[in-house]
């Protein structure tokens, strides 16, 4: 099924309750196939008619503030348009999951995929989880709910537009009681009552907002350690795991990409081919953005001398999001090793990222006597 | 506010409950839930709570409607069938796609009603009244004045009852079946009638009156105008009512070829189309245009549809003759001038224009009299009418009257209604000669609105519909919140073909099924009486609303006074007010 369809399924298995969302290409299949889920009965949930984003996220806020599973999905100039939401979602606690098909922000108007828009929203307090194929997205959605509702944070899973949005790729569907055992019904620990009401959202002071902010902070903090405790639990009665990072063929590499999203598998390719040619090249897959997973990459990287890091995302000023919080996180002063990173900007606007890119960029890292640039474009007919 | 982290929640709820903030205090106006009246019933000549039986149909009470409705209208099923609607017209839900189809829905529940609903029987007190005339008037006080516990006769010259129900109006627009049934129904609650019997001639008037303790005179206007035309007493002319009141009975005339109508109302829109079932082409001559014509509209329509041909200012000067018999009108052309006393714009002949239609038969149906000869001579009148109240007190105590005869519209339904107010004076007659007079409502209480017809309910002061601080003032579409309606097409009749309802004299308009009558009655807006809908409830930013009593509650330590609940209201069944606080 496409990526698309696999993102239903998964809030269809999840029990989603209450359904909120706004059309805009390429998410829109997400929402089709749930409303005929709910129309035909499938799916007993309320599925709320919007006119925008914005209002979407208001939407899922208020039922979730109410006790219910709340389920959205966007992309893009939708994503952005429910920026301030999104704060309010991580600060209110509220354990909202929404799926981002990853599309680039215009102008110029484009539909195709790149991260820029997500990691925009990198500030907002959500859980950020990126996947690589249709298994891993139907998958991530469930398994986002246990998070959620865990942690009182709000998740957002990741998958690239077209790539994985709308090509069909083999899915195995849980049976809806095996996941009603691994996800019961939500119990919230707040809910609007109006039998007993209280004031949500209201208003906190200087003597305790930090207080507040710290207990976010703190659970961002344990949002890895519970998502390796969740993907276990998937393992053992669904046989599937991701981890928050994954190394693949590390041993001995001298020089390893740091990928997230489809380019992962292209990489994969090209690592198994050039290992085949003789180089020592590995590769490193990010699944977590938020909370970013400095310490389990500070252990993958650690034997490496060159990272490549290729961003499908641009911070302008600054340049790929990835590579500039890698150095971030390899900088903390712990002792441990850093090696050379070199950031590539590559694929923004949907251009495609080919094993032949990927290898004159290994190749283009082996020859480089140090990174000349904060970022390194890829691919540019200027 | 707690000052280490050790005390302060991770979500930003607070740690008492809100109801300790008792926001009430902060309003300067506060909602009231008041049952307002719809327009459909200010506009209905009969009186009839229109609104409370569609509503009942919405919750799926269908005998409790069919009884609200009995309790102001003795024949649903004529109603139904031949009424002029003035409530379709003053229905808000035309302002937002098309009118309840009120007409119809009555049609369904009159043939309902005939079908399964036996005739109540009710206690008789000591006292009887006399009707004179058993059209839509007479029947509609006998059967108010039966249920109000009186013996009551009705004495009928004809040799059948119904008056212009059956003398005037064709079979295809109501079946002499559906009309037996009506009227038998009304006997069996306890209503005599006597046919054959003209009071004044088989029976003196003394005889009458005194046989009586309270009289209802409704004996109707029959005598059509003379067109005033040379010519008019030639072979081929003939008054539209006598016309009818053969074809009525069964006759099938021959009346040649081509039939000249003369006239724009109902009586010489059925003169048309019954000619033309006799073969005829057939062609309306009328002396104003078509905007004009009293004729209730779908009757001009199916007269059209059926192939009537209309010619519009144009009035007869002189009917032209061949052997002895009728060939052509000489006819004179008219524009319009200056208003008269109808309000209608008065037909002015353009001097020199002037044409001739050609016809073998001329029926002319220009307005009716009424014959108040046969009354006592001191039964006042004035113009043409017999002078009455507004409870249908003649100059004459103890004698009623109303109908054509009286000085109001002439349409079945202020002919029902006049029987309905004349029952209301009758008893309130009837109450203070047996010594126990009743302080009732005054009119304006009674009356539905301010324009509206009395209410037999209100007068007998046992609403069975339960209503919150009624007040009698009309919703208008501006008090109402339209958004909350979807539009949806209005259920329209099925009728029969044109052949087939030029072919014969079968019921032409099908009406709706029952199904259809109910889903239609969902459209009606209920305007300004709460039918519980909720959305107040869901808006009110306080959660102050909840469901009490079959009703709501409004929980003032709360409510602030924004007025969101009224202003989301979708009938206009709460209002703002400064009163009490």
């Amino acid at each position: 099924m496409m990526g698309n369809h696999a993102v239903s399924w998964g809030a269809g298995l999840a029990r989603a309750e209450v359904i909120s969302a706004y059309p805009i290409t390429p998410q829109t299949q997400v929402v089709e196939e749930l409303s005929e889920m709910c129309a035909d009965g499938r799916l007993d949930a309320r599925f709320i008619k919007v006119e925008s984003e914005h209002s979407a996220m208001a939407a899922c806020i208020g039922a979730s503030a109410a006790g219910a599973r709340a389920f959205t999905a966007t992309s893009s100039q939708g994503l952005a348009l429910m920026h301030e939401m999104l704060h309010w979602a991580a600060n209110g606690r509220h354990p909202v999951v929404m799926a981002d098909i990853n599309r680039a922000m215009g102008p110029g108007w484009n539909i195709w995929t790149d991260q820029t828009d997500s990691l925009s929203q990198r500030d907002t307090g959500w859980v950020q989880l990126y996947c690589e194929t249709n298994q891993e997205v139907l998958d991530t959605t469930v398994m986002a709910f246990q998070l959620a509702e865990t942690l009182d944070l709000p998740v957002m899973l990741v998958l690239d537009a077209f790539y994985l949005s709308h090509t069909s790729e083999p899915v195995d569907i849980p049976d809806q009681e095996a996941v009603d055992a691994f996800l019961p019904r939500r119990k919230a620990r707040y809910q609007l009552d109006v039998n007993d009401p209280h004031s949500f959202g209201a208003l906190v002071r200087p003597d305790a907002y930090m207080e507040m902010r710290f207990q976010l902070q703190e659970a961002m903090g344990r949002a890895e350690a519970v998502w390796g405790e969740v993907e276990a639990d998937w393992a053992r009665r669904f046989g599937r795991r991701y981890g928050a990072v994954e190394g693949y063929r590390l041993d001995d590499a001298a020089l390893v990409l740091v990928t997230s999203g489809t380019i992962t598998s292209t990489a994969r390719f090209v690592v198994d081919r050039l290992r085949e040619g003789g180089e020592a090249v590995g590769l490193v897959k990010v699944k977590m953005f938020r909370p970013f997973p400095a310490r389990s990459l500070r252990g993958l990287l650690g034997g490496a001398e060159r990272v490549a890091v290729l961003d499908r995302n641009l911070s302008p000023g600054r340049g790929g999001i990835f590579a500039e919080e890698l150095k971030a996180a390899l900088y903390a002063g712990d002792g441990f090793p850093r090696p050379d990173v070199y950031g590539y900007v590559v694929g923004l606007g949907g251009r495609d990222v080919t094993p032949e890119v990927i290898e004159g960029i290994v190749k283009r890292t082996w020859q480089a006597s140090g990174p000349e640039r904060e970022d390194l474009w890829v691919g540019l007919n200027l | 506010m707690p000052e280490t982290a050790g005390r302060v929640t991770p979500m930003a709820v607070s740690q008492t409950s809100t109801l300790v903030s008792r926001t009430g205090s902060w309003k300067y106006i506060r909602p009231v839930y008041q049952d307002r009246l719809a327009p459909c019933i200010e506009a209905c000549p009969v009186g009839i709570d229109i609104e409370g039986y569609l509503n009942l149909l919405r919750e799926g009470r269908v005998e409790a409607a069919c009884d609200l409705l009995l309790r102001e209208n003795p024949m649903p099923a004529v109603t139904g069938r031949v009424c002029h609607h003035p409530c379709e017209t003053g229905c808000n839900r035309c302002q937002l796609d098309e009118g309840v189809a009120i007409h119809a829905i009555e049609r369904a529940l009159g043939d309902l009603i005939l079908e399964t609903t036996p005739a109540p029987v009710f206690p008789a007190a000591p006292a009887s009244v006399g009707v004179v005339g058993s059209g839509p008037a007479g029947l509609a006080c006998a059967y108010h004045v039966a249920r109000l516990g009186y013996h009551v006769t009705i004495f009928e010259a004809a040799s059948e009852p119904g008056g212009m129900l059956r003398l005037g109006i064709p079979e295809y627009r109501l079946p002499r079946r559906v009309l037996d049934r009506q009227i038998d129904w009304i006997i069996a609650q306890g209503v005599t009638i006597e046919c054959n019997s003209r009071v004044g001639e088989d029976i003196p008037w003394w005889s009458f009156l005194s046989s009586f303790d309270a009289a209802f005179l409704s004996t109707g206007a029959h005598q059509s105008k003379a067109l005033g035309a040379p010519g008019e007493k030639l072979g081929g002319v003939e008054s539209g009512l006598a016309f009818l009141r053969r074809t009525n009975a069964g006759e099938r005339p021959s009346v040649g070829q081509r039939v000249v109508v003369v006239g724009g109302g109902n009586t010489a829109m059925d003169c048309a189309r019954t000619a033309l079932r006799l073969g005829a082409e057939v062609t309306v001559l009328y002396r104003r245009t078509r905007a004009e014509m009293p004729a209730i509209g779908e009757e001009v329509d199916e007269a059209e549809r059926e192939g009537v041909q209309f010619v519009f200012l144009a009035a007869p000067i002189r009917l032209v003759s061949a052997n002895g018999r009728v060939n052509a009108i000489e006819c004179q052309r008219m524009r319009l001038g200056d208003p008269d006393a109808s309000g209608r714009r008065a037909p002015v002949p353009i001097p020199n224009d002037r044409f001739t239609q050609p016809a073998d038969t001329v029926l002319s149906a220009i307005g009716e009299t009424a014959e108040l000869d046969i009354l006592p001579p001191e039964i006042g009148r004035q113009g043409g009418s017999v002078l009455t109240d507004e409870y249908g007190g003649t100059s004459r105590a103890a004698v009623f009257a109303g109908g054509d005869l009286a000085d109001q519209p002439r349409t079945v339904a202020d002919a029902l209604g006049a029987g309905k107010r004349a029952a209301i004076g009758i008893d309130q007659y009837l109450r203070m000669i047996m010594g126990r007079p009743l302080e009732g409502p005054p009119t304006a209480e009674l009356r539905y609105g301010k324009t509206g017809n009395l209410s037999m309910t209100r007068w007998r002061r046992d609403d069975p519909v339960s209503r919150t601080a009624p007040v009698n003032d009309v919703v208008r579409y501006e008090e109402l919140n339209p958004r909350h309606f979807t539009r949806e097409p209005r259920r329209r009749d099925g009728r029969l073909g044109v052949l087939e309802s030029r072919g014969g004299f079968g019921e032409v308009n099908l009406g709706l099924s029952r199904d259809q009558a109910l889903e239609e009655a969902q459209r009606c807006f209920n305007c300004g009486v709460c039918n519980r809908c909720d959305v107040c409830l869901t808006f009110c930013p306080d959660v102050a609303i909840r469901h009490a009593d079959g009703g709501y509650a409004v929980a003032m330590d709360y409510c602030k006074g924004c007025g969101v609940c009224a202003e989301e209201c979708p009938r206009g069944a709460l209002v703002m007010t400064r009163e009490g606080l």
